[in-house]
């Protein structure tokens, strides 16, 4: 990774693009929560969390939704900033997907949900300004001085957790039904000789048996 | 005419998304040099395709079957579209003409438009179509899928995360294990922080305890702090001691439950 030359003034790499590159994002995931009010699909987040939302939508209470996205945000800035990765899940997908829409209508401002072009140029705004105090601590803090901070222990321990995966799935295949475990063991004995990693064999050949001999969720 | 209507924004909304998410999860690959907008679990996951395009591919779309049936019965995407589904899909895509990572997967240009394209399409078909998906194939892929996903999350990440934390020195190793446990008891998670206790051991192994080290110390701390009161970890550590609860505690979390 080291072996990389990175241009950091050019606009993919550098401390500046990174507010752009928030507010597009906390565009599009604002506009999804439009999505979601106006017409009941395309919120980009997990069915529980949209569900403290749609709480608040149906006449309850906003408070779980708010509470709930505000502090996920705020501790996202934090750890993002001084880690290098901001959490998209936890500042966007949930902060300025679910939270902040939630505060909004909690007071009873509905404009920049209920109208698309104003949602877009919310999101926007609010992604610029995460963007923006993120660049702004990690000046003051990381960028001042040489230490690497253990990012090379960091960045080590990412790559080898990548590795479970694989045995992961054969895991979890094997006990979710007879079927599916032999499915994933022969997909994954397959991308093994082909010298692939096992984990993409290990889902193909629990699928292609989980359609044949299908199991309940529960 | 609704049908328009929700086609056309979703082709903005997509191709926003999509950007945004392949360029942050090409970023990650140079953090914490560049600051990047993603998830532990995207890079991990990411990394352990190795860069074959089939893996990358058979990945996403694993996930993909989750999402769509997500959507369809819940209008709620899941957040795998933008963790998992568009940049392992992006990946693919781009790894098939190149098979070097460094040029394709780790590049943020390449990543970003390859994304907005797969954005485009992913979020359109989601909000488009009302019927449902082979429901055989969405159970397996969620029974098999998410418990082996969750198993690295909350146990296979930690545990690396630490050994490594610990074999890096005395320093790193005694805050990764004080931040660890405090956050596995109060973010559900022991990653966030570990990953604080490298960086603040590493930082004073290089630097001292100077201002900044300090400062950071001290950024690490308030986090703590705010998350287990947002989360209302303050008053469950009281009531689990059997002491009772400070009234002044009680009506400052009743200032901020927005109603």
């Amino acid at each position: 990774m080291e072996s990389m030359e990175i241009d950091k003034k050019s606009f993919w790499y550098s401390e500046w693009s990174f507010p752009i590159l928030v507010g597009l994002m906390s565009a599009g995931v604002f506009a999804g929560t439009h999505m979601y009010y106006q017409y009941g699909v395309g919120a980009f987040n997990e069915v529980a969390i949209v569900a403290m939302l749609k709480a608040g939508m149906d006449g309850g209470s906003y408070g779980a939704a708010a509470a709930f996205g505000a502090s996920f945000l705020f501790a996202r800035i934090l750890e993002g900033s001084l880690v290098g990765i901001l959490d998209l899940g936890g500042s966007i997908l949930t902060g300025v997907g679910i939270g902040i829409p939630a505060i909004m209508l909690s007071v009873g401002w509905k404009a920049p949900i209920t109208n698309f072009s104003f949602a877009i140029a919310t999101g926007l705004v609010l992604g610029l300004a995460i963007g923006g105090i993120i660049t702004l601590v990690r000046k003051y803090t990381i960028n001042q001085s040489q230490a690497s901070f253990g990012a090379d222990v960091m960045m080590g321990a990412g790559n080898s957790s990548g590795r479970f995966l694989g045995p992961l799935i054969l895991i979890s295949a094997a006990t979710a039904s007879i079927p599916i475990g032999i499915g994933s063991i022969i997909g994954a004995v397959i991308f093994y000789l082909w010298k692939k990693p096992i984990a993409g064999g290990a889902i193909l050949g629990a699928m292609v048996l989980g359609a044949f001999f299908p199991i309940s969720l529960k | 005419m609704t049908f328009v209507l929700i086609l056309l924004k979703s082709i903005l909304i997509g191709g926003l998304v999509g950007f945004a998410a392949g360029m942050g999860a090409a970023r990650m690959f140079n953090a914490p040099n560049v600051q990047a907008l993603g998830a532990f679990r995207t890079l991990g996951e990411m990394n352990a395709c190795e860069g074959d395009p089939a893996s990358h591919f058979s990945f996403g779309l694993g996930f993909f079957f989750n999402a769509w049936a997500s959507t369809v019965g819940a209008g709620a995407f899941t957040q795998d579209i933008t963790h998992r589904v568009i940049p392992n899909w992006a990946a693919s895509a781009l790894l098939v003409r190149n098979k070097k990572i460094e040029e394709t997967m780790h590049d943020p240009k390449k990543m970003a438009f390859t994304s907005a394209l797969i954005g485009i399409v992913v979020v359109v078909f989601l909000n488009t179509t009302a019927s449902a998906i082979p429901k055989s194939l969405q159970i397996t892929a969620v029974k098999v899928l998410v418990p082996a996903a969750e198993l690295l999350i909350n146990i296979v990440m930690p545990i690396i995360f630490w050994l490594a934390a610990i074999d890096a020195g005395k320093r790193s190793g005694l805050w990764a294990t004080v931040f660890g446990g405090l956050s596995a008891m109060i973010m559900g998670n022991a990653v966030p922080g570990v990953v604080l206790g490298i960086l603040i051991g590493k930082g004073v192994d290089e630097l001292g305890w100077v201002k900044l080290t300090k400062i950071m110390f001290t950024v690490i701390i308030v986090l703590f702090v705010l998350s287990a009161f947002f989360r209302g970890f303050d008053v469950q550590m009281i009531e689990s001691f059997k002491l009772p609860v400070p009234n002044w505690l009680d009506s400052l979390h009743g200032l901020f439950n927005v109603k």
